[in-house]
């Protein structure tokens, strides 16, 4: 077994905690202002210590390679070093030295990336006690983090990894109308979730439309149990972020003038909001019918916060014009339909139509299945389209499932295309990705080999696997 | 509403049934000739390049090269594109739920004390459910309609249908009797899969004594079986190897105990679900027992389903095991066993025989005659597609049901066709 974190040898090791206090040091022993170190501990208690293992520089060449940003170079090269790409493209200098993945007749993109999982929160097997995803005792959890859940051996998500997904994001369920905070992953194999979430990405919150909050609380006999009552629930919620925001930032501002104010109490929940409102968290909305994403909108207006994703958004195609003007991103199936009323208006045309429209368009599994065949999704979706008229290229749609994905996370500086710089998150495909008969064959992650098809030595194996059918063997 | 009113509203709606009835009769009287097409025949035939196929009143009538159109035949030049039997999904409650959180609309399960072998969901399939349209246009046919576990180990019967949009869509009831083992079954037997398997025992048992002795037991008599009276005789047509027992069953060590369950009573067992059944692969051959899978379910979404895996259908097909598929949101979404199938085949089993297990296999498992392949004398159900039958970049061109030429709509096409142009100012509350 392989995985982008692996037990180091020791030196490395101290190597890695030596650079870990330097980095810590440079955020604390820089700053002597005691209202900034406070801030950074508050915005991220439990920050990342993702470190991927050195990796060898390589070259991936004469291979098909989508770029995430609608281009398609035929015969072309991928340059690595220290985990970043360095060259993309048909016409530069490849180092003498270096090792070369030959790619005749295969096809690279960027690492897939789901923005919308449960892995980790509702693990497999599904028992009761997995069932970690959705904080259902008050409407509003706004200080929960998925991220405190995670199970970081479900062995779903070397099976996503098989699918070419290298990052995603895992968010609470959809019963409450504010479910709490999101985390995005990078999908490696580590003992713990710190060593597993993608450095720097921005914190998100789950927020929920619809049925779901009001059956929950409508059916303890509290509220909200109806649309009208969600609405009321969020922007009572907002009012008291707003009012702990100005609290709090009166407070910072008074820090070292003469009328120094009162530490005001710490409140998790208004935290979270309360950063949202500073455009520092993004916002996740589930939310499948127009006229509810309308509202939302309205709300997010109202209280001067931003919605970067509506999630499961069945009805996107009929408002995509205004999704294109408000630059928000409609994450949805390819044909998910039916489970609930909400989700009748379903058209296997949607992504393709909010494409078509010039909006964010996403595929989302929220589906440890759906996830690992993403890139069939998002041919489903395409073809969908393009049978009724439209000609949506695989260089495009592509990016329903990287870039588009990356930018909705707010990661798409880092990771979903391929270009000079970013983040060596990459797939080599058996076939045009977006075919039944393509296979994930390599997928790195920041330059590392995390997943080899035709080599079990790169073949991630969870704590779970281990033993679990034969006690001499692993689960596949 | 009163009486008179009830009955002027009840003729009404039997007259239009009927002129509409007789409608798609007519419409179904129409020759085509469907040229040039690559012909997946799911028969010992294979795959026949540029073939020809000739439907005439509902059936195929002739299937060849070069062949000759009649008067009033219409000919679809089909040449580029790739011809199938229409699909079937073996595990599907299509017409028994148009919205699944609605229980208004859910009539696939019921609750009632006593009622489980005997339950029949035929009287309340739908055909007028938005789920047929929306299945049919994207090439199932037919499907298997299956009870839901309520309070008993025993399901009830399943039916068989046509997605046809009128009762002419009913093909035949009570094709199968359903059974959970596993998980689901302790949960009907308190809690252990010892006392399910008990239960099954017992049930078949009693079924057969009553079977024998049937006559002992008027209306009315107090039954001190495991099962009421009218589960029991529900039974009758398993034990007498009329039709197959389906047991939901997954883990590889449950599935070799339903085996030498049904040698016991000497019936006809079909696994469903069978998440592990590769593991017993060899054991389940050799009993000559059918499984229905979901080739791309390959969660180990349970401690009964640990082995679950994506290559599980080429092993179990290199091990004969006869295959019979169903798919992901298998109701709203039957069609999609199209891409299930195609996960298979990209992982290792021939075409050709994930073919066979969305058609002739299905057929013959669940006794459905003369569909499932493209041969002369079968019933016209045939898919025209657009590329490749099991990629996902595929879709149906034309739909034929009985011969019937379907249209290509859905309400799902409606919606879509209604918000195609943003920029049209029409009010869309007028766009018909």
């Amino acid at each position: 077994m392989h995985r982008g974190v692996l037990p180091l040898p020791l030196k490395k090791h101290l190597r890695f905690f030596f650079l870990l206090f330097l980095t810590t040091c440079l955020i604390s022993c820089q700053s002597d202002d005691p209202s900034k170190v406070d801030q950074q501990k508050q915005s991220e208690p439990f920050p990342s210590t993702y470190m991927p293992s050195p990796s060898k520089a390589f070259v991936i060449e004469h291979a098909t390679v989508l770029t995430g940003t609608g281009i398609e170079y035929k015969d072309a090269s991928v340059l690595v070093e220290n985990g970043l790409i360095k060259a993309v493209g048909n016409n530069f200098f490849i180092p003498a030295d270096i090792e070369r993945i030959d790619g005749s007749g295969k096809w690279v993109t960027p690492g897939i990336i789901d923005v919308h999982s449960h892995m980790g929160v509702y693990s497999s097997p599904g028992i009761e006690s997995t069932q970690d995803g959705n904080e259902m005792t008050a409407p509003v959890t706004a200080e929960v983090w998925a991220e405190h859940s995670v199970w970081t051996q479900d062995p779903a998500m070397p099976l996503a990894l098989a699918g070419g997904v290298t990052t995603f994001q895992v968010l609470p369920g959809s019963g409450n109308l504010i479910g709490g905070r999101g985390v995005t992953l990078k999908n490696v194999n580590a003992k713990n979730v710190q060593a597993m979430k993608f450095p720097d990405a921005p914190h998100s919150l789950k927020m929920a439309c619809g049925e779901n909050p009001k059956r929950v609380y409508g059916s303890k006999g509290r509220a909200p149990s109806t649309r009208m009552g969600n609405v009321a629930g969020y922007r009572t919620a907002w009012i008291k972020a707003e009012e702990y925001r100005a609290k709090w930032d009166k407070y910072t501002e008074s820090l070292g003038s003469k009328k120094e104010l009162d530490k005001p109490a710490r409140d998790l929940q208004l935290d979270t909001l309360a950063e949202v409102l500073r455009g520092n968290i993004l916002v996740h909305n589930h939310c499948y019918r127009a006229e509810e994403m309308m509202v939302m909108i309205d709300i997010a207006k109202e209280f001067g916060y931003k919605i970067s994703a509506f999630h499961h958004a069945i009805e996107a195609y009929k408002i995509a014009d205004v999704l294109a003007k408000e630059n928000i991103c409609s994450a949805v199936w390819a044909d998910w339909w039916g489970f609930k009323h909400e989700a009748f208006d379903h058209v296997r045309e949607n992504a393709a139509m909010v494409h078509n429209a010039k909006a964010c368009a996403i595929i989302h599994s929220d589906s440890a299945i759906g996830i690992q065949h993403l890139n069939q999704e998002t041919a489903k979706a395409m073809s969908a389209g393009n049978k009724n008229g439209l000609s949506i290229d695989v260089k495009d749609a592509i990016a329903w499932i990287t870039s588009n994905a990356a930018k909705a996370i707010g990661i798409g500086d880092k990771t979903g295309s391929l270009k000079e710089n970013m983040m060596a998150d990459i797939v080599i495909w058996s076939h045009n990705p977006l075919s039944v008969y393509a296979k994930a064959e390599k997928v790195f992650i920041d330059g590392v080999l995390t997943y080899e098809r035709y080599d079990s030595e790169f073949q991630p194996v969870t704590d779970f696997d281990l033993g679990i059918i034969d006690p001499e063997g692993v689960r596949l | 509403m009163n009486n008179y009113k009830l009955i002027h509203k009840l003729i009404v709606k039997l007259t239009t049934s009927l002129i509409l009835s007789l409608l798609a009769i007519n419409v179904g009287a129409k020759d085509y000739l469907i040229k040039n097409a690559t012909v997946h025949t799911a028969s010992e035939a294979g795959v026949l390049n540029s073939a020809d196929i000739l439907i005439s009143d509902g059936f195929i009538m002739e299937l060849g090269k070069n062949l000759k159109a009649g008067a009033n035949v219409e000919v679809i030049d089909a040449i580029g594109k790739h011809l199938t039997p229409g699909l079937i999904n073996a595990v599907t409650q299509i017409g028994l739920v148009e919205i699944s959180a609605a229980s208004s609309t859910v009539d696939h399960t019921t609750k009632q004390e006593g009622v489980g072998a005997s339950f029949n969901i035929a009287p309340a399939i739908n055909f007028r459910s938005t789920l047929i349209p929306q299945n049919r246009i994207n090439g199932l046919t037919r499907a298997i309609v299956v009870p839901g576990f309520g309070n008993s180990i025993f399901a009830g019967s399943s039916s068989a249908i046509a997605l046809l949009s009128d009762m002419t869509g009913m093909i035949s009831e009570n094709v199968a009797q359903h059974a959970v083992y596993g998980v689901g079954g302790a949960g009907f037997n308190g809690g252990s899969r010892a006392a399910a398997h008990m239960a099954l025992d017992k049930a078949l048992e009693d079924a057969n004594y009553l079977r024998h002795n049937r006559r002992r037991f008027e209306p009315g008599f107090e039954s001190h079986f495991s099962l009421s009276i009218a589960d029991l005789d529900a039974l009758k047509p398993v034990l007498e190897k009329k039709i197959p027992l389906i047991i939901n069953v997954h883990r590889s060590d449950s599935i070799i105990r339903m085996i030498a369950l049904a040698k016991k009573h000497n019936i006809k067992i079909v696994l469903q679900g069978a998440s592990e059944a590769w593991v017993v692969s060899n054991e389940i051959a050799r009993a000559n027992v059918p499984v229905i899978i979901d080739p791309i379910s390959n969660l180990p979404n349970s401690f009964s389903s640990l082995s679950s895996r994506i290559d599980a259908a080429s092993i179990l097909h290199n091990a004969g095991v006869k295959m019979v598929f169903t798919g992901m949101q298998s109701t709203h979404n039957g069609y999609l066993v199209r891409q299930s199938a195609g996960n298979a085949v990209s992982h290792g089993l021939p075409a050709e025989e994930a073919l066979k297990a969305m058609t002739i296999n299905t057929a013959e498992v669940f006794g459905i005659k003369n569909y499932g392949q493209i041969k002369v004398g079968m019933e016209a159900d045939v898919v025209i597609w657009d590329g490749d039958p099991m990629e996902v970049t595929t879709n149906a061109e034309q739909v034929f049901i009985k011969g019937q030429k379907q249209p290509m709509v859905s309400r799902a096409t409606r919606l879509r066709d209604r918000f195609w142009d943003l920029n049209d100012n029409k009010n869309k509350a007028y766009v018909k």
